[in-house]
Formats: structure tokens, sequence, C-alpha cells
């Protein structure tokens, strides 16, 4: 009988656990946003974890090994898509043998899907033009209308994954659209003056939002996607910035700041440290945080 | 009309670069009959419910049907031009085969261009069950070579299989295509150990991610190895080679445990142990051939250190330490007593800037020595800057110093027992070419 007893706690305390996590649907995301996205979709039916933190280039992650660990055990991924983790999701999907995330499969989740994708070249793309996204911009996660579709699009695959729990996951989003909603109208007040302003990017993962605001993009500071800016085009930068009275210089934080502090001190443009992801800064944890942020470093510009 | 063609490439290039003002006035004149949706008019719209407020219908969320992408199921295809110029005293006593050759000989100075390799890749996935991966090479101006062409399994759980002609996962250095490598030439232990062209025959190989929560991985592999071309010219050094010899049912086995540890987020550690057993085809010199059909039991360990800051706003700084021991046995023979010799690379590459790195690395052969191994010391010194991530540009310089008491490099009668060597290597890469593994 004692011997039952203990092989009941062991068969217990091995089984048990494992039964309620695999309960929950073990998510897996390339960047932080859409780990906050499914979150709050997923509720207290998922676990999430993000291959790469805010603060990181999503263009240049290693693809450690320890990730692969990470994506063995998902049930989905929900990447970005449009090559933006070309150069380093390929390699871990190969590697971590899960069938269930293989592309193309239901755990395999392209949220480039889901919203309507700008800058798709329209002429044939090569290489002179830098290393540019040919099948279009993939910095599209910031404007909440684009939020809402991607949350929506991770909910009905959710639903599909986990039939049983359909009413939950709508739910779920449903919230997180009236909590959006209710925000909208201060959001609506903060965007209100800062159309037609005229902006200068570092990098051009500004389209979506500059879209959203309806800011004027005059240039760049990079000469092509992905190429560093040489002192020729910087000089041409600084004329056409001056000479269109460009107000704001945007720039995620993991690039070099002293170049784009050198530009904005020659033109009387403000310096705009943009976050441009969950987690880019300890103080932004939420989508709601990297919206609120990032209106509230471009309000600074005008005020 | 090839003008006109260009002319509206331009256009549209400069409108796509310069402020996309077009898109912008004709998306909200769209809606200018009436007074812009809010924003939570906006959200409601996107998440498909009804919206109260008149005006134009707003559009709904496209899914994807109507972007019309140029569908191809080719393969990604990829092709990478590495060329080499350079000058040596004489020629490196090992080289690899994808080593700038510049038909020197031991006894001369050379100096020259090479196209040190043409790698051509076909890379897909097959189904929703296999990939596959091919390369073909012309490494210095030689015949078209399958250098690699294998399948790999995606869904089996926990376990995968690659079968074809690939890159054993021995060691560290051996698994890395001339492209990923950080210096001109390949480290003396592949040619002095795994062969000429490293260990890539036809074979198969399990592998199992050990269901922990950092990674583990062990690998076995089967191979059927061909012993190498014995055209031995009189004057060069060859090395004793491991594997090839015994009869076509004599195959060689590796087994390798390779394990990643990230101490923190800008430390990460990969290493591994590596064994291989095989039948040795004998070293030929003259008429006679010693050590064939011997025993070759291979031992390697390898170390990969790596310090990068995930942010690099903090900094592009990144230092990586690379070492790899090899230690051989060769089992005695009817005539031969056995032998024991190893050899090791130890390198350092530090990243001092967004597109440079310096690398340093010093090889040592012959620790322990035997009489057909004895002690070669190199010391390489390499500057590479990557102009874009499908280019770059390299400049190496060498100092290869043999124990010049070994009978074997006695015998070889060098004018130049040490030898001084550099080169200018360029790279690029052009097509689809996939990730490289960590």
């Amino acid at each position: 009988m004692k011997r039952i007893s203990a092989l009941m706690v062991i068969s217990f305390a091995v089984v048990a656990p494992r039964a309620s996590a695999e309960d929950r649907l073990n998510v897996v995301t390339t960047i932080e946003t859409l780990a906050d996205l499914s979150r709050r979709v997923g509720g207290d039916k998922v676990t999430v974890q993000s291959l790469s933190h805010g603060y990181q280039d999503p263009h240049y992650v290693e693809a450690k090994p320890s990730l692969a660990v990470a994506l063995n055990r998902a049930d989905v991924l929900v990447r970005v898509g449009l090559d933006l983790e070309i150069g380093w999701l390929p390699i871990l999907v190969t590697e971590c043998r899960n069938g269930r995330v293989q592309p193309g499969q239901i755990g395999d989740i392209d949220t480039s899907t889901f919203i309507e994708v700008l800058d798709i070249p329209t002429t044939q793309v090569t290489r002179a033009m830098g290393d540019i996204h040919p099948r279009g911009n993939p910095h599209f996660w910031i404007p909440p209308v684009n939020a809402v579709r991607i949350a929506k699009g991770i909910m009905e695959r959710f639903q599909q994954l986990r039939p049983a729990d359909k009413e939950y996951f709508q739910a779920q989003f449903d919230k997180f659209l009236a909590d959006l909603k209710s925000r909208a109208p201060q959001w609506d007040a903060e965007a209100k003056p800062l159309a037609g302003l005229k902006v200068v990017t570092y990098h051009k993962s500004w389209t979506y939002v500059s879209k959203w605001l309806k800011l004027q993009e005059v240039g760049y500071v990079e000469i092509k996607p992905g190429i560093p800016s040489s002192p020729d085009h910087l000089l041409r930068l600084i004329s056409l910035m001056k000479a269109e009275k460009v107000s704001a210089l945007l720039m995620e934080d993991y690039y070099n700041r002293s170049i784009a502090e050198e530009v904005a001190s020659r033109t009387g443009a403000k310096l705009v440290p943009m976050p441009s992801d969950v987690g880019a800064r300890t103080e932004i944890k939420t989508y709601f945080d990297l919206v609120d942020a990032a209106l509230r470093n471009l309000s600074g510009v005008i005020h | 009309m090839r003008l006109l063609m260009t002319t509206a490439a331009l256009a549209t290039f400069a409108s796509w670069t310069v402020p996309a003002l077009a898109q912008q006035t004709s998306a909200s004149g769209a809606k200018s009959q009436g007074a812009e949706p809010s924003l939570s008019e906006q959200l409601d719209a996107a998440a498909g419910k009804a919206v109260p407020s008149s005006g134009a219908p707003p559009a709904a969320a496209p899914e994807g049907a109507s972007r019309g992408f140029f569908q191809s199921l080719n393969p990604d295809i990829s092709v990478i031009v590495t060329g080499a110029a350079g000058y040596s005293q004489r020629a490196p006593l090992l080289p690899s085969g994808d080593d700038p050759d510049l038909k020197g000989s031991l006894t001369e100075r050379s100096a020259g261009i090479t196209l040190q390799e043409l790698e051509l890749g076909f890379q897909s996935i097959v189904d929703p069950y296999f990939r596959a991966d091919v390369f073909l090479t012309i490494p210095n101006l030689s015949a078209l070579e399958i250098e690699e062409a294998f399948l790999t399994t995606t869904s089996l759980p926990a376990i995968q299989i690659k079968a074809g002609i690939f890159r054993s996962a021995f060691g560290r250095q051996n698994g890395m295509h001339l492209h990923v490598q950080d210096f001109v030439q390949r480290p003396l232990i592949n040619a002095a150990y795994l062969g000429f062209d490293g260990l890539r025959p036809p074979g198969v190989q399990v592998s199992w991610l050990l269901p922990l929560p950092f990674f583990v991985q062990l690998i076995g592999e089967a191979f059927s190895v061909s012993p190498p071309e014995t055209s031995t010219a009189p004057g060069t050094f060859q090395p004793l080679p491991s594997f090839g010899g015994g009869s076509r049912t004599d195959l060689t086995y590796t087994g390798a445990l390779k394990f990643f540890v990230p101490p923190s987020e800008s430390i990460s550690i990969l290493g591994g142990l590596n064994f291989a057993t095989g039948l040795s085809p004998g070293l030929t010199s003259g008429d006679t051939i010693s050590h064939r059909g011997a025993r070759t039991l291979l031992y390697g360990a390898d170390f990969y250190f790596k310090y990068k800051p995930p942010n690099q706003a903090v900094t592009y700084f990144s230092l990586a330490w690379t070492t790899e021991y090899f230690l051989r046995t060769i089992g005695s023979t009817a005539t031969e007593n056995g032998l024991t010799d190893g050899g090791l690379y130890t390198q350092l590459v530090m990243q001092f800037a967004r597109r440079w790195f310096l690398g340093l690395r010093q090889d040592l052969l012959g620790i322990p020595s035997s009489d057909v191994q004895p002690r070669i010391s190199r010391t390489t010194l390499d500057l590479t800057f990557y102009p874009s991530e499908f280019s770059k540009l390299r400049a190496s310089a060498g100092y290869e110093v043999p124990d010049s008491q070994a009978a074997r490099i006695k015998e070889l009668s060098l004018p130049h027992v040490n030898s001084f060597m550099a080169y200018l290597q360029f790279e690029v890469a052009i097509g689809a070419h996939g990730a490289h593994k960590f």
C-alpha cells in the first residue's frame, strides 16, 4: 500500500503539472510586441515567450541554439514576416525539429498576412538598393489599426488550435479592442497636431507610423536600407533638411546615436529617440506603453 | 523604349526613397467626401465590426490575396564568389581544398591570383516533412564538386535525420563553408586529421535534442569515406589519412555531443566533444604504404566563447574565442607499431566597429608529435571589412614554422623552412542564401 501511494505521488507529480502545462498553448514570438498581443488574446490559456528583446535590432538577432530549444516546445510561432527575421529565424525553425511551427503549418503565424503592406517595390529589386525587403516594409506593428488586425489574426488561429476555447479567445480580443477604443480619443488628440510634421528617419522603418499620423518623411539617414551613411550623403541630407525645414529626426534606440546627433545639431531638427518595440526601454512593458511613448516623444517636438 | 523604362524605373525609385507623399494624398483624398473616421471607428473596422458613423465604407483588412506575389517554386539559388590574390615564400605544408592555391611548390616562391572558390547553393523546403540543401563548389578553378547535398527531416519529434553528402558534425570548423570562416585559410588540423576537403563523405546522421531546459544535442553519423587519391606528387608533404581505408564495408563512425550555455545575454558558450573511428588507408611514400588498414580513433574537443551585447546602441564590439583540439591514435598493424598525435588551433576574433573584424589565430600541430606528424606552428593575422552583408574584403598575413629537425621535414629539403604568406581575399554573395548556424 505504501508502495502504491508512493507510486501515485510520483506519477501525480510527473503527470499533473504536465497536463496543466499542456492545456496552455505554448506560444513563441519573434518580437516582444507580438508577445504582448498574443498574451492579450490568449489570456491564461497561453504561455508566451519572445525570441528577441525590444532593444535589439530585429534584423540582427543571433541564432543562438537556446532559441531553438524554445522553439522546439512551441505550439505556435508568431512572427512578423516579410523577411524581417530572414537572417536568423529560418535556421532556428529547421534546427528546432518541431513540425508544428514549420512554414505553412497551422502553428506558424505570419502576421504580415493580416495587414495592408506598404512600400512594396514596384520595380525590379536589386541589392544595389541596399538590404531592401522585396515583399514590402515589415515595420508595421505600431499603428493601432494594425495591432487590431494582428490580434484578430492571432485570435482566429488560437481558435482553430483550441476550438474548445473559442469563446474565451473572442472575449479576450473584445476586451483588447475595448481597451484600445478607450484610449483612442486621447491618441487622436495627440495625433492631430502632428499631421504634416516634416521628419527624417534613420532607417525606413516608420512608414506605417507616418501614414497613421500623417507625418511627411523627407529623407533617411541611411543611404539605403541597411547601408550606413557616407559623408557625401549626410551633406546632401543636411541641406535637404534645412531647405525643407525638417523639425524632427526619428531614430530607433538601437542605431548609432552620434551620427544622428551630428545631423540634428547641424540642421536644428530635434533628435527623437523612438521606441520601436515593447521592451525597447524598461518602462515600455505593453503595447499601450509603446504607443503612448511614441506619441509622447513626437509631441515633444511641437511643444 | 529602353530609355523610357529606365526613366520610369528611376522615377518610381525616387518616389520610393524620397517621401511617400503621393500615396498619402491619394489615401486621404479617398475619404475626402466625409469627415475622416476617428481612430476608434477605424479600430472597429479593422476588427470587422459594424461602423456606426456615415461616410465611405472602410476597407476591410486585405487578406494577402490582393498582393499577388510573383510565385516561384524554384529553390533559393545563391552564388558565392571568393577571389584571392597572394604571395608565399613556399607553398603551405598542409593546404585544405578550399584554401587559396597559388600553384606554387614547396621549393619556390609563388605569387598569383586565384578564384579561391565558387559556390552554388540550392536550398528549399521539399514538403511538410523534409528540406533539401545542395551546395556545389569549384575550389581553385578545379573541377565542379558536390560540397554538400542532403535532405533534413523537419517534423520528427526531438530527432532529426540528415542523409546525403554533408559536412560531418565532428568539431566546429569542419561544418563550416569557406565563406563563414573568419580567416582566409582553414585551420591546419582540418587537412592533417580530417582530410584535404574535410570530412564530408556520403552518409547518414541522426541527431537528438535532449529534452532539457538548455541545448544539449547528441549526434551519431555513419559515412562511406572514399580513400584519398594517392597520386602523391614527390616533394609534397602528405598527412597520414585518418579514414577511408579497408574494404567498402568498413564505414567511418562519428559521435558528437554539443551543448550551449548562455550565462548572460551578452555571453554565449558553445562546446562539443567529438569522437570518430575508421580505418586508415595508410601513408604512401615511394613504393611503400605504411599504417594501411590501421584502426584510427580520433577524439576532439571544441569550445566557442562569444561576447556580444545584444543592444547595438551600446556598442558594436564583440569578441569570439574558438579553440579546437584533436587527438588521434593509429592502431598497430602486423608490421608497424601504433602511434599517437594531435593538434589544435585557437583563435580570437574581435569586432571593433560595425563592419570591421580583426582576427588572430595560432595553429599548432604535433601535440603530441609522431613520426608522421611533426610539429608545425602557424600564426595568422586577418583583418576583415564587410561593405555590406553580401560582400567582404579580407587581408591576411601568416607565418608557418615547422620543426626543422623532424625527419619528415628534413626529407623535403625546404629552401625556406619557415614561410611567410600573405593574401587578399574578396568575396561576394548573390541570390538568396540561407541563414547560418550560430
